[in-house]
């Protein structure tokens, strides 16, 4: 079981249209997530939804590395102090860009083997997740 | 829930309860706080205070033979962390969509 997700996308756009689109806090808060957000290195970021009775809604992190066109910031969702490092890379060819994105950081946190025994288990979905989702939508 | 996968996040970052969590997982029958404490080297009470949060995070239930507590893993729990990769999966699908979306519609 991998546990770092990635995923590749190209673009039919210029890299820095992305590049801006990903790092700067107006934009941001238009396509993904309402943010507090500087592309800095050690800038503390929060992404942020409308507060809800379960809270679970917050996104923190600090910017780890912001070149153009390299972005890594670390990704802790409210209070579960589980850390996970996003990654963005952008890539210009000819006139598309090919994004890279990865997540990575959550085996930090738990026992392969026993991940990967139980990873065929099926069940309910956390609400904290469902919660996260429905803003995120 | 939200409580839940906190703490098992908690119980599941710390290397020694990960290790006491395997030895219960591969042991054929449950163990009991003082052979855990052997085989780890720890005091009782080292372990009770571990047992205590995986118990916590519903890792591991325990039985009560007599005098004797014992412990055995119940890894159902873990679960919830393949949906978090499932989750990010299509978070993450679902992000880069918008973003297409978003460039798409500023280039109009």
């Amino acid at each position: 079981m991998s546990t770092t997700i990635t995923k590749e996308k190209v673009f039919n756009h210029p890299i820095d249209q992305i590049w801006n689109a990903i790092t700067k806090a107006e934009e941001i808060s238009t396509w993904f997530i309402q943010a507090d957000f500087k592309a800095e290195k050690g800038y503390n970021y929060t992404f942020s939804s409308e507060p809800n009775e379960k809270g679970c809604t917050t996104i923190s992190g600090t910017v780890k590395e912001a070149n153009p066109y390299t972005l890594v910031y670390t990704w802790i969702v409210a209070d579960t102090k589980v850390e996970t490092t996003v990654t963005w890379k952008l890539e210009a060819i000819g006139n598309t860009t090919k994004l890279y994105l990865e997540h990575s950081g959550i085996e930090n946190y738990a026992g392969d083997t026993a991940i990967a025994m139980f990873e065929s288990f099926n069940g309910g979905w956390d609400n904290c997740i469902e919660g996260l989702t429905a803003y995120l939508k | 829930m939200q409580d839940n996968i906190t703490k098992l996040f908690k119980a599941i970052a710390d290397p020694t309860r990960r290790d006491i969590f395997h030895a219960l997982v591969i042991a054929t029958s449950a163990l009991s706080i003082t052979q855990i404490s052997n085989q780890f080297e720890m005091s009782r009470q080292g372990v009770t205070k571990h047992i205590k949060i995986l118990k916590d995070a519903g890792l591991v239930q325990m039985e009560e033979q007599g005098r004797n507590r014992f412990c055995f893993a119940d890894p159902k729990p873990l679960k919830e962390v393949n949906k978090w990769m499932q989750f990010y999966a299509q978070f993450w699908d679902d992000s880069l969509g918008n973003l297409e979306s978003y460039l798409d519609k500023k280039n109009v």
